[in-house]
């Protein structure tokens, strides 16, 4: 299991520099740079070249490739241009929230998706198996940034029961209770975390549908049916716990569907996390920012999916990594 | 999704961005707002409608209510001399002292803050100013002449590189002088426009205490960009990054008392989406929101009477830039000359190189019908108005009110252009001259709704005509790194309003004046512009920018469409709430809440 680990970490490098070209290619391709928002017509042509040269942009593009690996090389992030503030500060400030995030659309997901599989499983062919199948095909398809402002206009206008941006209540929060923030937390994360989980959540439930049939059919399950056991335990206790192997695996695979899916629901209900941050970086064109941004994100693609292979090895005393 | 390139703010600290206009290129928030014949939805003016009579924070009984704003951006850099975005020059002319109190009547005025007073030599070339001496740093420090002057002495150090660094452009080297701890001297190398002049000396000062051996080619990482020494009528309580501002009054602020704040709380909540800043503001989470569309207007006004609209008028304008080069000739001999370019050589462009063919484009395009069909409310409110100039209405003292628009005309186009030789020789509903189609690319930027329709309503109009258009739609840092470069053909854009007046940097040729667009060259008006620039007097100053205006409209560089007015949404419980061409959220310090109208209680 260790050398198959230190192998996933090893081949992540490579995979590490491709996408930071990838990205460093697509930002040199655009027009402009990050300075451009420092100018306006009044700015003297001297001003641009101080700051051009600040910024090493009035080096070749390879130059400022090469220098640009060899400081991530370093774990050094460099300084954002627009706000010139170490980028590993700018990061830390919003990863967290964007993991809090993540992990609460997870639960989400796991929570409805595993539950709604399963019901479709055992209430195979009935109106409530289809109805969830047209109900999770519908969320399936929608598009994730219509469903977060629906979601925000029902429930934080027409129907005002839950806030509609931010992680906290801006006004309120700092005279409630230890108890009373910990809600208002709960309650700033129940929309974007819906927003994020449930188009996954109605994946997932297809999914685990289509693994507990799969199961339930195994002649184990008939002899604890035989046994005389009650049908919950039959179907809960060993039926499902085979049939969640393969939704670990589908699990680790969420993480970038939830980190794209971030950029549009973060900026959505004012969230500040990474997809918030990489969506202004872009606008503003501030390079190392955007780089930074994405080798956070691949690394915790990558982290992700090695959990997932980590997880499937534990819970599958079958698999064996060598 | 509105991250505007190149929006600067207008004011804040009393800082106005230099130049008679600043670019509004990538902003998606033009559905703003009105003709001077169309009245307010609150019966306003649009000057907002403090009064200046406001109760004192003593005789409101202390600090009452919280304000919440719902903020498009962060805020970056909080200090005046390389300050950058709008959201920066917001928050800071909340927490620091200004040199002056800058109000808009027709023209910018300006009245004590710092500064207690100030008086020009009768050549014009120095001003004497006066600082109060009883206003004091956070650290108890007092706000000296010697603040001042260091200020500007960062602003002229090359390795600040400091946006402002233009404000020097026409100061003595040594100027400001110390007189004494409350007393500097300005001087000047020529005299020109007294307003743009109070408004070159009028930056916040930073403190030099802190800031003497500071890097200064670092200063916008400085701690103290983000964590200030306040000076103002507010402090900065609590500021988590990409989530709120808080600002509550500032209990050391040592100004006189109808400047100290009445509000308990200022929340500056950033809502980077429009939608959630809509939900916002009708939910009651939020109190004040800006650049509220025109389709979002009528049923904000039917549904929720607690909101007022505001408008902050003629703030921004749209256009329709023609490139007088041909663009492929340009590109070719910048690529040999580069800066040394002379445009005398470069090939005109077949179509809009001739201003015969400009005038009678202008006589096809109905901006009439624009702006009922793009800047008009369900219920008849009209948000715009015809513009004919790049100086904006508001600026009435400058503003060339008697140049009539070119009329919608359909038929004298016709006329012109076949006079132009732009004839349909082969019946297929265009016209052509010397075999070259009457033909081009109307470049626009994405993200902007309004344009977007726009260019579909002026491509059918000049189809109308005889004239084949393509609409290309492109990315907003492309848009504007090709219209700096010239590489467009013609391109709808807009601008918004600088309040002093300073035409070269869109009107003088040559290649140092690159936002001149559509490379329009006029010995006439360049030699205007400078005659302008160099005019004290504000009579004759007036008189030699209405020239160069008139000029410019006859020339039709480019097609002018109109002047737009942005609305602002503030709930009614504020009151003499400021809300002008200045700021959205002008003097917070004086907006107020009756006690009955307290909202928040702590």
């Amino acid at each position: 299991m260790f050398s198959y680990v230190v192998r996933k970490v090893l081949l992540a490098i490579p995979l590490l520099i491709g996408v930071i070209t990838l990205i460093f290619g697509l930002i040199e391709l655009s027009p402009g740079d990050a300075t451009d928002r420092f100018f306006n017509p009044e700015t003297p042509p001297e001003v641009r070249q101080l700051i051009e040269q600040k910024w090493g942009l009035d080096k070749p593009a390879h130059e400022r490739y090469v220098l640009m690996l060899s400081n991530l090389a370093r774990g050094d992030f460099g300084r954002s241009i627009f706000q010139e503030r170490p980028v590993f500060d700018i990061i830390w400030e919003a990863l967290p929230n964007t993991i809090l995030l993540s992990l609460v659309s997870l639960l989400i997901i796991q929570f409805v998706g595993v539950t709604l599989g399963t019901i479709q499983a055992i209430r195979q062919y009935t109106p409530a198996d289809a109805g969830i199948s047209i109900v999770s095909l519908f969320f399936y398809s929608m598009p994730r940034f219509w469903l977060a402002l629906m979601l925000q206009l029902i429930f934080a206008l027409v129907w005002p029961i839950l806030p509609s941006s931010g992680m906290t209540d801006a006004v309120m929060h700092d005279y409630m209770s230890f108890g009373e923030q910990l809600l208002d937390y709960a309650k700033h994360l129940l929309l974007p975390g819906c927003a994020l989980g449930i188009a996954s959540a109605a994946g997932i439930a297809r999914y685990m549908r289509s693994s507990l049939l799969e199961v339930i059919r195994q002649d184990y399950i008939r002899t604890a049916q035989a046994k005389g056991l009650p049908e919950s335990t039959v179907t809960i206790k060993h039926g499902m716990r085979n049939a969640l192997l393969p939704i670990i695996t589908i699990l680790g695979l969420q993480l970038p569907w939830l980190f794209s899916g971030s950029v549009l629901v973060e900026t959505i209900f004012a969230w500040p996390g990474m997809g918030r941050l990489i969506v202004e970086a872009i606008f503003t064109q501030d390079t190392p920012v955007i780089i930074a941004c994405f080798f956070v994100f691949t690394l915790i693609v990558v982290a992700g999916n090695l959990l997932a292979d980590i997880l499937y090895a534990v819970v599958d005393p079958r698999i064996r990594y060598s | 999704m509105s991250t505007p390139k190149l929006n600067f703010p207008l004011l804040g600290t009393g800082l106005l961005a230099a130049g008679a206009l600043t670019a509004l290129l990538a902003c998606s928030c033009g559905e703003t707002p009105t003709g001077p014949e169309a009245t307010t939805p609150a019966g306003e003016r649009f000057m907002g409608n403090g009064r200046g009579n406001e109760p004192t924070v003593t005789e409101l009984g202390g600090p009452q209510d919280t304000l919440v704003i719902g903020f498009q951006s962060d805020a970056d850099i909080l200090m005046s001399v390389v300050y950058q975005s709008a959201s920066d020059s917001h928050v800071m002319s909340a927490i620091f002292a200004d040199t002056y109190n800058a109000s808009m009547d027709c023209e910018l005025t300006y009245e004590p803050y710092l500064a207690d007073s100030w008086e020009f030599s009768e050549d014009g070339t120095q001003i004497e100013m006066k600082l109060r001496d009883d206003l004091e740093w956070a650290d108890g420090k007092p706000i000296t002449a010697h603040d001042v002057a260091f200020t500007y002495e960062l602003i002229r150090d090359p390795n600040v590189a400091s946006p402002r660094l233009t404000y020097t452009e026409y100061m003595a080297a040594d100027s400001p002088q110390v007189v004494s701890d409350f007393k500097l001297l300005w001087t000047f190398t020529r005299a020109y426009d007294q307003i743009t002049m109070t408004a070159h000396t009028g930056m916040a000062p930073v403190p030099k205490h802190r800031l003497t051996d500071a890097d200064r080619s670092t200063l916008r990482g400085h701690p103290l960009v983000r964590e200030p020494l306040f000076s103002g009528p507010f402090k900065i309580d609590q500021w988590l990054p990409n989530e709120k501002i808080v600002l509550v009054p500032n209990e050391k602020f040592t100004g006189p008392e109808h400047m100290k704040a009445r509000l308990k709380r200022v929340i500056l909540k950033i809502l980077p989406e429009y939608a959630t800043r809509l939900v916002e503001l009708e939910n009651g989470s939020t109190d004040v929101m800006e650049a509220i569309l025109v389709a979002d207007a009528d049923r904000l006004r039917r549904e929720h009477p607690e909101i007022e609209l505001y408008r902050r008028g003629w703030r921004s304008m749209d256009y329709v830039a023609w490139n007088h080069f041909d663009p492929v000739d340009y590109k070719a001999k910048k690529a040999d000359a580069g800066n040394d370019l002379d445009w005398k050589t470069v090939k005109p462009h077949p179509v809009f190189g001739d201003k015969a063919v400009r005038r009678a484009l202008a006589k096809a395009v109905n901006v009439d019908k624009l702006i009922a069909d793009l800047l008009t409310s369900e219920t008849g409110e009209v948000y715009a108005r015809r513009s004919v100039s790049t100086i904006t209405p508001a600026l009435c003292n400058v503003h060339d009110n008697d140049i009539q628009p070119i009329g919608f005309d359909p038929q004298a186009a016709k006329a012109e252009l076949e006079a132009a030789g732009w004839v349909d020789t082969n019946g297929d509903g265009y016209r052509e001259k010397d075999g070259e189609p009457l033909a081009w690319t109307l470049m626009t930027n994405s993200g902007n709704a309004r344009r977007a329709k726009g260019a579909i309503i002026i491509q059918a109009l000049l189809k109308d005509i005889g004239a084949r258009i393509e609409i290309e739609t492109v990315e907003s840092n492309t848009f504007f790194e090709r219209l700096r470069k010239k590489d467009y053909e013609s391109a709808l854009s807009g601008w918004s309003a600088g309040l002093f007046v300073d035409m070269s940097t869109m009107w003088k040729s040559g290649e140092a004046y690159e936002f001149n667009f559509p490379s329009y060259t006029n010995p006439e008006v360049d030699a205007l512009i400078d005659q302008a620039l160099a005019e004290p007097d504000p009579a004759k100053n007036s008189l030699l920018w209405k020239q160069v205006q008139a000029q410019i409209y006859e020339d039709q560089p480019y097609m002018f469409l109109y002047w737009m007015d942005e609305i602002v949404g503030v709930n009614s419980r504020f009151k003499d709430a400021k809300v002008d061409i200045l700021s959205p959220f002008h003097e917070l310090s004086t907006w107020w809440v009756p006690e009955d109208e307290v909202k928040y209680a702590r």
